[in-house]
């Protein structure tokens, strides 16, 4: 009877050993190098696009193989520090501005440098990017593939029908046509409203257009004379503005919407206005509800006094520290910062470029694009600012102010009430 | 309970009977509608209740934009193994904790209890490392060990009471005729129970097929992805492309769906007079 | 008669096995099976049919939940792990101190109740009414059991669709019925969210309790009931005198686990309103999932022992309040 038992366990043990070599990864052999790569800003057209960057990474590079995981978006930062704690696992990978202070910290990001001493695609490069690939002490932990800024995506026919010549220039301007064009008996909504996940960003932007004055070119949040933009009188126009928006323009979902509610809003055709980084494009441009010559974008909206500010938000690739084949996972990221492959990267995925050739480029001269042209071609007018988005405690503060700006929009927390509470924050934590 | 009904209380049951049909199969009507309505129909105004134009778009798309096969045939692969695996293993713990007095007997049904009580979240990042260590991180046979350890636990419970149920008398008179109590087990009680079993590895199965949390965590390249882990990418990516995300549950709900619907039956009947009695 | 047609039909079903005799099952079978002494052959055989699944359990969930745990006591941040250092019971305090917490605890045990009540009811009166033989039963119970087959998170995803304020099918059903004027923003209003989830996990959870008092009740001998019907007991007498004390055990059980299930249930949630708006729909185990999603995972891990730590204190007094009426015999 002991044997049976035994024989049964051995059995057991047997069946899942078999079922599992079927399914084991294949191991590297034979003197090819396999790369782990994980995106982050997943999106399933982005993943074709990188596939096949990476095919042609691998046809230039025979010994070399890539392996791209790409996690579902909410999940992707959690699942690439657990990857990275374990030590295996990762080579390339996604950083972006807001993961590189914390990973760095933690050990878990390579240094570039030395690598990149020499390279010839630094040469190509905007300055804008060069200096995004360094950080404060001068390493490199990522090289950027492109930049996020914010733009005015817009539905020409609906303004039209409104009666409005000109897409709004300014948030009074948008206010008054989005109200206008709403219409919730027939599902039809002005602006397509940030009140969930992420709602901190969109409420900064207009807050940092009240006071473009006098905002602090290397800090966002902070104004020439050292306090913080919450804390002047700009800013809480710029709030009243932007609740009147909520309750006269947007549809009443919005409270909960994070970027794809608001993407899906717009190019389901139900909201008119939508303010997004240009990755939107490409969504867009497929949409099954609107064509072609019924969107346009314009340049984001601007304060009172007709300025605004961009606040530019970048992301790159990098090298994990506990990389086996560093030398290989520095070739790809080198592959991918450079030439064709970074030129089909950002266009195809719609992002600011890093290259200086993108300038002369007739792509980004038409239609949806020259927008951005506008903005780069005009500094005075929208200005440039780096946001504090490497500081360690940026994403308490994220969902800090997630959760301010949707009591405010719900009715229990005033604008006052949450501007103060903000420039309380910051103080304390600049002190 | 048994005798005559009257007409009233006939009327009544059916009555009853007939809103929860309609609660119940609605949502599951409302997706297929949604999923087969031409992309740009769904966000129309007013509400279609049925396709104007059917479409199935939004499935060929599953399969030409995503890998959905690859994504149902992991599932399937997983569930299938992971489920006969922890039936399989229940069932020996499940004899012994029905057939037998021993003094850790308790502390075993509490350490069983308490496994449904611990989160996944706590336990995420060290599984991951400890799956990391033995090379099984993005690895099928890896996701279905971990199933194995999920689902054994309500798995043995609901089996001792199926054991519970079974005279000692059946097996007693086996092994007099000279069957070792492995060949009672397999050969005398196995048949009896038949209508359990299916019912254990059905809830096995279906809690495997659904399991979202563990197999994100594990789970990396596309060609490893289960279905719930595909869902999850679909409505976190970009925009919320409902069409296909309906088309996609459609698709995830058919397999467990028949699953139920052919052994409704066998369940109930596999439960009856036993599952959970203490 | 009528109603152990499904077992009785079946030549080999444990029910009609159990049955012989007509004593209530489970102990009915009990006396004269064991066999107390200790033998070196028992003990390995015990040993041997337990060790798989104890192997499992114990490095699959018990080994990671420990190794988890002691992160509760350290401050773990994936924010900042240079300094991963002992801290008490910092975490803990922190999980208190957080305002929305209060919120959260008061949405859990709405959560909790608001699930359980109506599943239990409702899958009580299903069971019942499906008891007595009917035309397309075997049907009707393929139809309305199929909830129970699909994951939380795709029925969270489901019901957010149709709960859509502008484009859902709720709204504009309740519109066409003339029970409101204006489409409701269910799950953007916070004092309607939680509403919504419910019904949700109402329409998945009942099935469990439809089957496990179904098959509780094909148990119950004809005989009671014959007896009963002699002695003249109406419908309502029945039910209480014979239906519920003889499946008391089966409910008992059934509420437990389901109570600890729905506890440890973010996956609906998650899936539906990701805990919004304004935290109203937050309970305990989607709180944890925020906590680990922003790196803390020293406060996560606190909060996963408070939910274990409050389970087993919430079962342990279930079990003792149930326990003396479990030894009454129907």
């Amino acid at each position: 009877m002991k044997r049976r038992t035994a024989a049964l366990a051995l059995g057991t043990a047997a069946a899942l050993v078999l079922t599992g070599c079927s399914t084991m990864n294949p191991s590297s052999s034979g003197g090819t190098v396999t790369l782990n790569m994980v995106e982050s800003l997943t999106n399933p057209a982005r993943t074709d696009l990188l596939k096949g960057l990476i095919a042609d990474f691998e046809k230039q590079n025979p010994k070399i193989k890539v392996n791209l995981i790409s996690p579902p978006t909410e999940q992707a930062d959690q699942k690439i520090q657990q990857m990275l704690q374990s030590g295996t696992g990762v080579d390339t990978l996604e950083v972006r501005d807001t993961t590189v202070g914390p990973w760095s910290n933690n050990g878990w990001l390579y240094d570039m440098k030395k690598d990149l001493t020499g390279w010839k695609g630094w040469e190509a490069m905007t300055e804008n990017a060069v200096k995004a690939a360094q950080d404060t002490e001068g390493k490199t932990y990522f090289i950027p593939y492109g930049f996020y800024g914010l733009s005015l995506f817009y539905r020409t026919d609906l303004i039209e029908k409104a009666g409005f010549s000109e897409p709004p220039a300014t948030w009074e301007d948008l206010l008054k046509q989005a109200s206008a064009i709403q219409d919730p008996a027939k599902r039809q909504y002005g602006y397509a409203f940030r009140g969930g996940a992420n709602a901190n960003g969109n409420a900064a932007a207009i807050i940092e257009a009240y006071v473009a004055d006098d905002v602090d070119p290397a800090n966002g949040f902070k104004l020439k004379d050292g306090k913080t933009i919450f804390s002047a009188p700009g800013a809480l126009d710029a709030m009243e503005t932007y609740l009147e928006l909520f309750k006269k323009a947007s549809p009443k979902s919005s409270v909960s919407w994070g970027y794809p509610e608001m993407v899906e809003g717009f190019s389901n055709g139900s909201t008119a206005f939508l303010l997004q980084d240009p990755e939107v494009i490409a969504t867009v441009s497929e949409s099954k509800s609107i064509t072609k010559d019924q969107w346009n974008t314009a340049p984001l909206v601007a304060g009172p006094s007709g300025k605004t500010v961009q606040a530019l938000a970048t992301a790159g690739w990098g090298v994990a520290k506990g990389s086996k084949n560093k030398p290989e996972a520095v070739k790809l990221v080198e592959f991918l910062s450079q030439g064709e492959a970074s030129t089909t990267f950002t266009k195809k995925n719609s992002l600011v470029p890093i290259l200086k050739s993108a300038n002369e480029d007739p792509f980004y001269k038409t239609g949806p694009w020259s927008s951005y042209v506008t903005m780069t071609e005009n500094p005075e007018k929208y200005l440039v600012v780096t946001q504090p988005r490497g500081v360690s405690w940026w994403t308490e503060w994220q969902q800090k102010a997630d959760a301010d700006v949707q009591k405010m929009i719900l009715g229990k927390l005033t604008p006052e009430k949450l501007l103060a509470g903000w420039d309380t924050y910051w103080t304390e934590k600049w002190k | 309970m048994i005798g005559k009904e009257t007409t009233a209380g006939r009327t009544a049951r059916f009555t009853f009977l007939g809103i929860w049909l309609v609660f119940t199969v609605f949502p599951l009507y409302w997706i297929t509608v949604t999923s087969l309505k031409a992309p740009g129909d769904i966000f129309r105004f007013p509400i279609d209740y049925w396709p104007e134009h059917f479409s199935v778009e939004n499935y060929t798309g599953l399969f030409s934009k995503a890998d959905f096969g690859v994504y149902l045939t992991n599932s399937l692969i997983v569930a299938t193994v992971a489920g006969a695996v922890a039936t399989a293993i229940s069932m020996l713990s499940a004899y012994v904790l029905a057939r037998f007095e021993f003094r850790t007997k308790s502390a075993l049904l509490m350490a069983a209890l308490v496994t449904q009580m611990i989160p996944s979240f706590i336990a995420l990042g060290p599984l991951y490392l400890l799956m990391t260590d033995l090379r099984l991180v993005d690895n099928r046979l890896g996701l279905m060990l971990v199933y194995i350890a999920v689902c054994i636990p309500f798995c043995t419970v609901m089996l001792r009471g199926f054991f519970e149920n079974i005279p000692d008398a059946l097996e007693e008179a086996a092994m007099i005729d000279g069957l070792s109590r492995f060949g009672a087990l397999f050969r005398v009680l196995l048949p009896v129970m038949r209508p359990g079993i299916v019912a254990a590895f059905i809830f096995n199965f279906v809690n495997c097929w659904n399991e979202l949390f563990l197999s994100v965590t594990l789970m990396n390249s596309d060609a490893n992805k289960t279905v719930p882990t595909a869902l999850n990418g679909f409505i976190s990516s970009f925009n919320i492309d409902w069409g296909s995300m309906s088309a996609a549950a459609v698709l995830t709900i058919l397999p467990t769906m028949l699953l139920f619907a052919f052994a409704s039956r066998h369940i109930v009947q596999g439960l009856t007079s036993g599952a959970v009695k203490g | 008669m009528a109603a152990s047609s499904t077992t009785a039909k079946t030549e080999s079903g444990p029910g009609r096995l159990s049955r012989k005799g007509g004593a209530p099952p489970a102990r009915g079978a009990r006396p004269g099976r064991r066999r107390r002494e200790f033998t070196t052959r028992r003990g390995l055989l015990i040993a041997a049919f337990m060790a798989p699944a104890a192997v499992f359990v114990a490095v699959f969930t018990y080994y990671p939940m420990i190794a988890g745990s002691q992160m509760a006591f350290r401050n773990w941040k994936l924010t900042d792990l240079t300094d991963t250092s002992w801290v008490g019971w910092k975490n803990f305090r922190e999980v208190f101190a957080d305002p929305a917490w209060g919120t959260v605890l008061a949405n859990t045990g709405l959560w909790v109740g608001g699930s359980i009540v109506p599943q239990l009811v409702i899958g009580f009166a299903l069971a019942l009414w499906l008891r007595r033989r009917f035309r397309f039963r075997g049907l009707y119970q393929a139809l309305v059991f199929f909830p129970w087959a699909i994951s939380g998170f795709l029925i969270g995803i489901l019901f957010r669709w149709m709960f859509n304020s502008e484009f859902g099918v709720v709204n504009d059903l309740l519109q066409k019925a003339g029970l409101i004027d204006q489409p409701i923003a269910w799950l953007a209003d916070p004092d309607k969210a939680m509403i919504a989830v419910l019904v949700a996990n109402t329409w998945y959870g009942v099935t469990f309790f439809a089957i496990m008092i179904l098959a509780a009740l094909q148990s119950i001998p004809d005989e009671l009931y014959e007896a009963a019907a002699l002695d003249g007991a109406g419908k309502v007498r029945t039910l209480f005198s014979i239906t519920i004390p003889y499946i008391r055990t089966t409910l008992a059980l059934t509420v437990l686990l389901r109570v600890i299930w729905i506890f440890n249930f973010p996956d609906l949630i998650f899936g539906m309103t990701g805990g919004g708006p304004n935290n109203e729909t937050h309970i305990v185990t989607t709180w944890m999932i925020r906590i680990t999603q922003q790196g803390d995972y020293g406060q996560a891990s606190a909060i996963g022992l408070l939910v274990v730590a409050g389970l087993l204190l919430f079962a342990t007094f279930f079990l003792l309040a149930t326990r003396e009426k479990r030894e009454v015999k129907p």
